[in-house]
């Protein structure tokens, strides 16, 4: 009896100092932080905490979470060993939490950290990583603006020929002797959509001619609200030219939303009636082959314009004339030749320049082991 | 007043919502999606306005027997057929349903294979080799077109190699190019309307 007596205190005693041992191996996290995750709406917290040495024994974190004055909790799932971070996005904002992080040893020992001092998740006013960013578009912003002022004192301001916008009057000139109509179509872009607005205004400058001459403008629309804003585009264009009694509300009309059905509605159009000419500017998709295919199908002299690269090669292929992305956006001071917007063209090219410039400069600087201007752009991603 | 009110909202609200992309705090992102879901306020009422178009002009077609002025009847019956079962029963309807997916769906299909033989047609045209660049272009696409495929390896190992070359150098660098000049354009176009410098969309053509 006292033989076994025995026995079981050595086996107590030997299980004991093997599991102090172990505990005694497995060293609890260190320097566990627990701060405002930066940058963000204040949804998040991200902890941090030292990398435990390879031999340490860890097998894995499990973060522990107290709000106010409740107990730890568990959180997520069991984290692997060598991480070193966690951003919990399961607070609720404007309360305060404290955490630990356990770490997890193979034979599921166990071994807390310090608790971290309470921490609230709060939103920035403002994304410093965005800085570049920000200056970026202030500088360019400010170039186009200095330009803007810089037409308005007069100064001639040189616009290369665009062969597409040349076109329009030749384009229109043809509808009128033909005595045939002209189609226009923005194509599926939403009013929010700046190649939408572009549209709009060279709309504008077409309908303008259209009413001089007296030839049918025929605008099929996708977007319910393109179609209203359109019909006042339309509209006042004729009330300028001093010809509201030639503007017929009804050649601005509404066709499908569905792509597809857009497309095959545009399409009887223009089997059907046979305009003269097709302005297809826009943002237009994968239907912009169909549209243009059947224009080329019946003769009719073709404008196209988008700012998509994937279906420029199509409009290439079927159009006679393609304003090619940034020249859709150039078409109102090239048609207008108002100062102002030919001077927001003229800052537009200074931003190109000062692309290249930083585009060049960034390559020699790459090219000789200096790499900031790389690192700067890629912050700005 | 008229014109003045419009460029006022336009830029208080262009520069807002320029802001909001600078600044995560949940107050800026909470004007941001609330200026946005303003927009699903609007288009039922300009769809209702639409339909009242789409609804005038056949009625217009019908009454003057314009080439094809039949198939009008057949935009009434679409309109009307959905309508009835749409409004009471829901889209999640099975014979709404049935009707989107045997009527709605093949039809958008059919249209969208339309464009294999409009790519064919159209690449006839561009390919004819009647000057540097077309003589240029046609090598370079049937290069492209031959690396794509498996026989293309067949006829030379390195098609695709060269294939992959001419996407990933030329072409990529003027693709580069044209974003590149439309996101400056994107830009200069939106500095112009929030300034009111651009006003087409208020219905003028300046």
């Amino acid at each position: 009896m006292i033989k076994i007596t025995q026995w079981t205190v050595v086996c107590l005693v030997l299980c004991l100092s093997i599991s102090t041992a172990f505990s005694q191996g497995l060293s609890p996290p260190a320097n566990v932080t627990a701060v405002d995750t930066a940058n963000d709406d204040g949804s998040s917290i991200t902890l941090k905490w030292d990398a435990a040495p390879e031999d340490s024994g860890i097998s894995g974190y499990q973060i522990l979470r107290r709000i106010a004055d409740g107990d730890l909790e568990e959180i997520g799932e069991l984290l692997p060993a060598g991480t070193t971070t966690y951003v919990d996005s399961s607070i609720e904002k404007g309360s305060a939490y404290a955490y630990a992080v356990r770490a997890v040893s193979e034979t599921e020992a166990t071994v807390d950290s310090e608790q971290t001092a309470p921490v609230k998740g709060t939103g920035e006013w403002f994304h410093t990583g965005k800085i570049s960013l920000f200056t970026a578009m202030l500088l360019f912003g400010a170039v186009i603006v200095w330009n803007i002022y810089y037409a308005r004192s007069g100064k001639d301001i040189f616009v290369r020929r665009i062969p597409g916008l040349e076109a329009v009057d030749e384009a229109i000139g043809r509808a009128t002797e033909m005595g045939r109509s002209i189609l226009y179509t923005l194509g599926l872009g939403r009013v929010d959509d700046v190649p939408t607005i572009a549209s709009m205004t060279i709309l504008g400058q077409v309908a303008r001619r259209t009413a001089d001459y007296e030839t049918p403008l025929r605008v099929p629309c996708r977007d319910p609200i393109v179609m209203n804003v359109v019909r006042e585009v339309v509209r006042t264009a004729y009330l300028d030219e001093g010809r509201p009694d030639v503007y017929n509300e009804e050649n601005v009309f509404f066709v499908s939303e569905s792509q597809f059905a857009y497309a095959a509605g545009v399409d009887g159009i223009m089997l059907r009636e046979k305009p003269a000419a097709i302005f297809l500017q826009g943002q237009f998709f994968a239907e912009s082959l169909i549209l243009a295919e059947t224009g080329n199908s019946i003769g009719a002299i073709q404008i196209a314009g988008t700012d998509s690269e994937h279906q420029l090669p199509f409009f290439i292929a079927a159009c006679d004339y393609t304003l090619i992305g940034e020249e859709l956006y150039a078409a109102s001071a090239y048609l207008s030749r108002e100062p102002m917007l030919l001077g927001s063209l003229r800052g537009q090219d200074w931003g190109k320049v000062l692309i290249f410039i930083t585009m060049i400069l960034g390559v020699i600087l790459e090219l000789s082991g200096v790499n900031w201007i790389t690192t700067l752009l890629q912050k700005v991603n | 007043m008229k014109r003045q009110v419009p460029l006022v909202l336009c830029f208080l609200f262009g520069v807002g919502i320029i802001l909001t992309r600078f600044s995560p705090h949940p107050y800026s992102q909470f004007f941001y999606e609330e200026v946005n879901s303003w927009v699903l306020i609007i288009t039922p009422f300009a769809l209702v306005l639409a339909t009242v178009t789409l609804i005038r002009a056949h009625v217009t077609r019908i009454r003057r027997r314009t080439e094809y002025w039949q198939y009008s009847f057949i935009v009434f019956a679409g309109i009307i057929t959905m309508v009835v079962i749409g409004v009471p029963y829901g889209p999640q309807h099975f014979v709404f349903e049935w009707l989107f997916n045997n009527i709605q769906v093949p039809m958008d299909a059919t249209m969208f294979s339309l464009l294999a033989f409009f790519i064919a047609s159209a690449a006839y045209r561009a390919f004819r080799a009647r000057s540097f660049e077309a003589t240029l272009l046609l090598v370079t696409a049937i290069i492209v077109m031959l690396g794509n495929v498996p026989v293309g390896d067949l006829i030379w190992s390195e098609t695709s190699s060269v294939k992959q070359w001419i996407l990933n150098n030329p072409n990529l660098s003027a693709r580069r190019g044209i974003i590149l000049g439309v996101s400056l354009g994107v830009i200069s176009q939106s500095i112009r309307i929030i300034l009111g410098i651009e006003r087409s969309y208020l219905g003028g053509g300046d």
